[in-house]
């Protein structure tokens, strides 16, 4: 959303980023999806015809530092914005691109975190990866500073020659408020050669040292440059040492409870911390507390350098448990903490029952066939007595875990084909469950293929399942090598082409669609040995949807002479279409027109042939 | 106006929560206030709750109202209106409800049961300091069907005193989303109409 007020614009801290981008003059840009920092390169690539720059949604994480490492070494300024657990995915490679350096280009890695895991399969603070390759650090706490913070760090990786991380939370990314416009530079660069060594070897170490030093310069930087923030009182009661976000949570916190003698030193640059910054502000006040999200990152760093000072201060934040470890940071936990910090009595809230709230379960979208999928695994499951294990991946699929807890493990990316070929070697020593492993199709380019050729070469006895519905939904839809909707220069990749390349002992190509051949498919499948591979042609209703206008055709229609009604629930309670109600005045099931896709999954479910198609007039 | 003013949309994913967002902070800038949304979307387009916090002000505040600092609550759903009010709402919250329900889907046989109107409004009494119950179905089946339903809730904040936004200012913004001739207009007008 840009809507102009005066000289401001309002803006989401991933779009700032990407307008940032766009100021710092990047040319280069690789990324592969992931909430919350997909719209920085959703964005960019809306705009890459406009400003002349390359855009690409890479295979994964890894592959995207190394295309834009590539950029910057020929002198390209280049951008890899990721997803938390996708800088995991890239930080071999990243542990090593520290020491060999970065081009003339530039390189900036933005990590979005996701405190609560609000859409991830766990809660992880990335700012570890700065301090583990030793390189710059940068929070920006406010839409402003997410915008100009880009063209700073881009500058600092030119003039280094290594890679800077800028580091979002949720909360920056996903929220929106005014900021002011830049210009966007005239092209200066020109992709040039290689400079001579690239590479660590024979002396890692000495690469290692030149790095330290780079940082030991990198914090006096950091203490002369604008971003920082000291507490404008000369002394203090308590000093808030804040970062990122937590920023805003403190100063509204501070507001709330009308305190005095509360000041911020509010850091942008975390790492190297900016000492002769921290020790000015340590030296005015007897108390500091830390506000900052999901791990205690800056805590610890002020804690070691405060060992230093002559006073050293009295700390609290997540290690003194002043402030929850884990978790959203908040103006109420802040207000909380200053409250008993400064013995502020803070006003009950009235409480009252809420029995009365249930929960609204996640759940598959009307007519998506993950569902018929995990409606196939539940009767096959049951039809070999219940030893069955699903070794499940990341995706819309990963809701499996909900549904009646037909996914029984589900970690990382590609990660349920190699923990499968595990499972699949254990017959030797008594485990008797048939394993089954499920990924979706950008998933399977991301992370699956060395897993699926190990059990292969391992002959490891399983199958493989791959919900194909040709686009990565999950994220809203960007493309991947498999996706049935190319860019114009992209050349499609066939998944299939890649399963018969590697030669397992069985494949099959099955439509997800058709509840009752699913069903056999994956019993006779499952009960076959050695390596097993299906294909199956599934569809993101979603994706339909923005694709062509869906024309009704046909409607659905529950019997009431054939539906046995409370004594069955299977439609309603078991399949758990959203789009099928319980009618409480009626006493049975309804079909919710709004919601129904007609896509005559439930037809197959009901065992009372209760369900009927009309066509519409 | 007090500042922040905070509004709360309480929504499921589908329901055009973020719309209700963005016509809120282009009207709060058009007003000359400075506007701050946070969106809560994590896996909403699987039918998840959806909460969008607006603070208006003359500076920016934190993306999330504080627990109990609702000055309004715009409840699309009955049942996403209480789940927020529970942990947002306080002692100056005027909430507006629609009150047709989205039901929940029963995944694991839990067989969760949808509370009764009557009993969510109860709560909702006791939550807020007033609360304003909207029957949209009829007039929006009307209009064109429910999804216009944030348009219809918009237009009856805007008319409500309390609102520290113009009606004619809010129904620009969401003319420049939608465009004049937009069937939404109407549903706010409708909307609009309904608390004078």
């Amino acid at each position: 959303m840009m809507i102009d007020s005066k000289h401001e614009t309002i803006m989401g801290g991933n779009e700032a980023i990407a307008r940032g981008a766009l100021e710092a003059g990047i040319g280069f840009c690789a990324s592969y999806p992931g909430t919350p920092s997909t719209e920085i390169t959703t964005i960019l690539q809306r705009l890459a015809e406009e400003y002349d720059i390359y855009v690409e949604w890479s295979v994964n994480e890894k592959v995207a530092l190394e295309a834009a490492a590539g950029a910057s070494w020929a002198g390209v300024p280049s951008i890899c914005p990721m997803k938390s657990l996708g800088l995991n995915v890239a930080s071999d490679f990243l542990l090593n691109l520290n020491l060999s350096g970065t081009g003339t280009g530039g390189l900036v890695i933005v990590v979005c975190d996701d405190p609560r895991g609000h859409s991830s399969s766990n809660e992880q603070d990335s700012r570890f990866y700065a301090k583990a390759a030793q390189i710059p650090l940068l929070e920006p706490s406010t839409y402003q500073e997410a915008k100009d913070i880009v063209p700073f760090a881009l500058k600092l990786s030119q003039e280094y020659e290594v890679p800077v991380l800028v580091r979002s939370t949720t909360r920056l990314s996903h929220s929106r408020g005014l900021v002011t416009k830049g210009d966007i530079p005239k092209r200066e660069w020109k992709a040039g050669s290689l400079k001579d060594g690239l590479f660590n070897v024979p002396a890692p170490h000495f690469k290692h040292r030149d790095i330290l030093n780079k940082m030991e310069q990198i914090s006096k930087t950091y203490d002369e440059s604008k971003w920082n923030t000291q507490p404008v009182e000369k002394e203090l009661d308590v000093l808030i040492i804040s970062s990122g976000i937590s920023r805003r949570y403190s100063q509204e916190a501070i507001h709330l409870l009308d305190s005095k003698d509360i000041g911020i030193l509010n850091l942008v640059t975390t790492y190297p911390l900016p000492r002769r910054s921290v020790v000015a502000a340590l030296k005015k006040t007897k108390i500091v507390l830390f506000s900052e999200e999901i791990d205690p990152f800056v805590e610890d760093e002020v804690r070691s350098l405060a060992v230093e000072l002559d006073n050293i201060p009295e700390f609290h934040g997540k290690r003194s448990g002043a402030i929850p470890a884990y978790g959203e940071m908040t103006t109420d936990v802040m207000r909380g903490a200053i409250a008993i910090l400064k013995n502020i009595k803070l006003d009950k809230r009235k409480k009252i029952d809420s029995d009365i709230l249930v929960p609204r379960p996640l759940t598959f979208c009307a007519g998506c066939t993950h569902r018929n999928f995990y409606w196939a695994v539940r009767k096959v499951r049951k039809r070999i007595g219940g030893k069955l294990v699903v070794a499940g991946d990341i995706g819309c699929y990963s809701l499996g875990v909900f549904y009646d807890r037909a996914m029984t493990t589900m970690q990382a990316m590609g990660s349920g084909i190699g923990v499968a070929t595990g499972l699949g070697q254990l017959e030797r020593f008594g485990f008797d469950s048939k394993v089954l492993a499920v990924a979706g199709d950008s998933t399977f380019f991301h992370a699956c293929i060395p897993g699926l050729i190990n059990a292969k070469h391992k002959n490891s006895n399983l199958t493989f399942v791959i919900l194909d519905n040709a686009t990565t939904a999950m994220t809203g839809f960007q493309t991947h090598p498999g996706a049935l909707h190319q860019e114009s220069n992209q050349k499609r990749v066939k998944i299939e082409e890649i399963i018969k390349a590697i030669e397992p002992e069985f494949y099959a190509r099955g439509d997800a669609n058709n509840i009752p051949e699913l069903i056999d498919l994956l019993y006779s499948t499952i009960t076959k040995d050695g390596l097993k591979v299906l294909l199956l042609d599934s569809i993101c209703v979603l994706e339909e949807a923005r694709r062509e206008a869906i024309v009704k055709e046909t409607s659905f229609r529950i019997d009431k002479e054939l539906c046995k009604g409370e004594k069955c629930l299977i439609c309603v309670s078991d399949f758990a279409c959203p789009a099928i109600s319980w009618d409480k005045t009626m006493d049975h099931p309804i079909i919710l027109d709004q919601l129904c896709v007609q896509c005559g999954a439930c037809v197959a479910v009901c065992p009372h042939d209760a369900i009927k198609e009309e066509r519409v007039q | 106006m007090r500042a922040p003013f905070n509004i709360l949309v309480a929504g499921v994913g589908g329901q055009g929560n973020l719309v209700c967002g963005r016509v809120l902070a282009d009207a709060s800038a058009q007003t000359g206030l400075r506007p701050v949304v946070g969106d809560t979307f994590g896996a909403s387009r699987r039918g998840g709750s959806v909460l969008t916090h607006l603070r208006i002000g003359k500076t920016d505040w934190a993306p999330l109202i504080p627990m109990g600092e609702v000055d309004i609550l715009l409840g699309l759903e009955p049942l996403e209106a209480l789940r927020a009010a529970l942990e947002f709402a306080g002692n100056r919250t005027v909430a507006i409800i629609s009150q047709t329900k989205i039901p929940i889907v029963d995944v694991n046989n839990e067989k969760y049961e949808y509370p009764a109107l009557e009993k969510i409004i109860d709560s909702l009494n006791k939550l807020c300091k007033q609360v304003i119950v909207l029957d949209a179905e009829e007039t929006l089946t009307r209009i064109g069907s429910m999804k216009m339903l944030n348009s219809y809730i918009l237009g009856a904040m805007g008319a409500l005193t309390q609102s520290p936004l113009p009606l004619k200012i809010i129904r620009e913004s969401l003319q420049s989303i939608f465009g004049a001739s937009s069937a939404n207009i109407v549903a706010f007008d409708e909307g609009a109409k309904l608390v004078h």
